[in-house]
């Protein structure tokens, strides 16, 4: 376990093992994961499948270093999560993950440039360039200047994937980021995001989509919180349209 | 970040305009009471140094009540015998003794009264500050009279005109018109003491006596001689303007408990606004934290958004006391002894930037309870909508 990441980028982006977490509600105990053990390497695209209530939700919370386990060990980037600070924490999310959400978690009162360029403003960098550039990959070049409630749901999941993508993270996670979406405006933000991790980036799906789960590298399924038999594996390719721009 | 907290503002208009309302009635009515208390004490003090007089022989009854008139030129119903004039005079420590004598005369057509000041020429000695505009600034004749200012534009007035009073059947002549002073000289007619004893027909009758002394540290000693003369009192100008403030005081105090109280409340409704708008932001706070922001930069946010809301409810509520103060600056100058004519309400800066001050204390107050329920907040339930 180290505090530090490498100078060199590490092959393994994820490390869990024998993860747990345990959640306390007054005097009853609910144990959300049990020592689920996996490796993520870069540039994998991996789904994340189970019923609800299986616990991706709270391995994903894990996984974007947002929870810290209650047991077992994980290594995101070369950092051990439960051993730094919230602090730690926080230049975690800020400069490592770059989290897409099924309700898209826009901010109302800020523009589609304001809130793709909000993880740049926390992180105190101002690039403007490259907001526009990401607006323009994302296909929303022209509704930059639009408030969150003036855009379709596929302009709004597609804004969240530009603001995902502002620090340049090297993880991506996503929860049922097509969950909102009909099934076009989904198949056009899965071609997004195999466009996206064919340019390297790591994408960690959590999805109860067949389409998306099948367009992934690999697949891990949780069932009451633990890890179902070998991983799946690498699949084909679906047949998905182009991603805009 | 300014942007950002100013938009989350705007996002409930009634709640922003309901919290900064309070805000801005606190400090509006904190401002004119902070102006009329600075005001009123300049006024006074200006009033009563500018005289030179260290205390006044009044006839009995009120002390205060009675010099308070005879500074502003009021009249008493009460005189003072004839032998105290004399008496005072007489003393070795005076300096100085000015008889005056005030008399009211009604004019029931215009409901008015005109005041009419009789001064011997130890009066000029009282009054530094006349200028003639026109005219002599002091009487040619036993039938001349001095106009203050204002009293020449409403008799309509020049130097040598001749004013005949039916109701006391005397004809005087205008000798001269004072410059404006911003005191109560401004709205008087001023005649010889002797003429204005003849009006009300009794030789030798007082309102009061301004003394000057010799020495003001004496005051003690001739206060004591003087509290022996029969018919009259003493009341020096020290204890005058002492209880003038000392009431001043007490209600100021008074007024400034209950708008202490009101700031409190506009604190609390400030904070009130403040946590009800971060619970309700919850999730989009913790979506935030999940986006990287630290919890310093969450907290920061909801402090900014104190402060903006203080600010507005400053600005607009020292905008609002200065509208007030010009609607009851006339109201409130008739209602408080010897209230400066020129301006009752003092506007200071300093009194602006305690009131800067004490807004930005009053918003990290209202922003300390809103800003610990954000720090606590963990990113971790960004994900549940």
């Amino acid at each position: 376990m180290r505090n530090k990441p490498d100078t060199e980028p590490h092959p393994i982006l994820i490390q869990a093992e024998g993860l747990s977490k345990v959640y306390r509600r007054g005097s009853e105990t609910v144990a959300a994961l049990h020592g689920v053990t996996f490796e993520i390497r870069r540039g994998e695209f991996v789904a994340i499948t189970g019923p609800s209530g299986s616990g991706k939700t709270t391995l994903l919370n894990l996984l974007g270093a947002m929870d810290v386990p209650t047991a077992g060990t994980l290594i995101l980037d070369g950092f051990d999560v439960a051993s730094l600070t919230e602090s730690g924490r926080t230049q975690l999310r800020r400069h490592r993950v770059g989290f897409v959400f099924q309700h898209f978690g826009l901010v109302p009162t800020l523009t589609v440039e304001e809130n793709v360029a909000l993880p740049a403003f926390f992180a105190r960098r101002n690039d403007a360039r490259q907001v526009s550039e990401l607006l323009e990959t994302v296909g929303l070049g022209h509704r930059r200047n639009y408030y969150p409630s003036e855009l379709s749901g596929g302009e709004m999941q597609r804004a969240a994937i530009a603001r995902a993508l502002v620090n340049r993270p090297p993880l991506w996670p996503a929860d049922e980021p097509t969950g909102n979406l009909d099934m076009q405006t989904g198949l056009t933000v899965l071609g997004l995001f195999r466009r996206l991790n064919a340019d390297g980036l790591t994408v960690l799906v959590v999805t109860h989509n067949d389409v998306i789960a099948s367009a992934a590298n690999r697949r891990l399924d949780l069932r009451d919180g633990r890890l179902m038999g070998p991983d799946t594996g690498p699949t084909s390719m679906p047949r998905v349209p182009a991603g805009p721009g | 970040m300014f942007r950002f907290a100013l938009r989350n503002l705007l996002r409930r208009p009634v709640r922003l305009a309901l919290a900064t309302g309070g805000v801005m009635v606190g400090i509006s009515v904190w401002l004119l009471l902070m102006a009329l208390g600075d005001g009123y004490r300049a006024g006074l003090r200006t009033e009563l140094d500018r005289a030179g007089i260290q205390l006044m022989v009044v006839p009995l009854g009120c002390p205060y009540d009675a010099a308070a008139r005879v500074l502003k030129g009021r009249s008493l119903e009460t005189s003072l015998p004839s032998e105290v004039l004399g008496r005072v005079r007489s003393d070795p420590d005076v300096s100085l003794a000015a008889p005056l004598l005030i008399v009211s005369t009604p004019r029931e057509d215009e409901r008015r009264s005109d005041l009419w000041v009789g001064l011997d020429d130890s009066g000029r000695a009282l009054r530094p500050w006349w200028k003639a505009a026109q005219g002599a600034g002091w009487f040619t004749s036993t039938n001349g009279f001095i106009l203050g200012s204002e009293a020449a534009l409403i008799e309509m007035r020049s130097v040598g005109d001749r004013l005949h009073s039916p109701e006391l059947g005397q004809t005087f002549r205008v000798d001269g018109i004072l410059s404006r002073s911003g005191t109560s000289d401004d709205s008087l007619f001023f005649i010889p003491l002797s003429a204005a004893q003849r009006m009300v027909g009794q030789e030798g009758r007082l309102t009061a006596v301004a003394v000057r002394l010799r020495d003001p540290a004496r005051l003690r000693e001739v206060m004591q001689r003087f509290q022996e003369l029969p018919g009259a009192q003493v009341v020096t100008m020290t204890e005058m303007m002492g209880t003038f403030l000392r009431l001043l005081g007490t209600v100021r105090s008074l007024t400034i408990a209950l708008t202490l109280a009101a700031c409190v409340v506009g604190i609390l409704g400030l904070l009130n606004t403040l946590l009800a708008a971060v619970v309700e932001r919850s999730h989009e706070l913790r979506l935030l934290r999940a986006l990287g922001a630290s919890r310093s930069q969450v907290m920061g946010l909801v402090i900014l958004e104190a402060v903006l809301m203080m600010w507005a409810g400053l600005l607009l509520g020292v905008a609002m006391a200065f509208l007030m103060g010009l609607v009851l600056e006339p109201m409130l100058q008739p209602l408080l002894p010897l209230a400066p004519l020129d301006h009752l309400l003092d506007w200071r800066l300093v009194r602006l930037l305690q009131c800067l001050i004490a807004g930005v204390v009053g918003a990290f107050l209202a922003a300390t309870l809103p800003a610990v329920y954000v720090g606590r907040l963990q990113p971790a339930g960004a994900l549940t909508p």
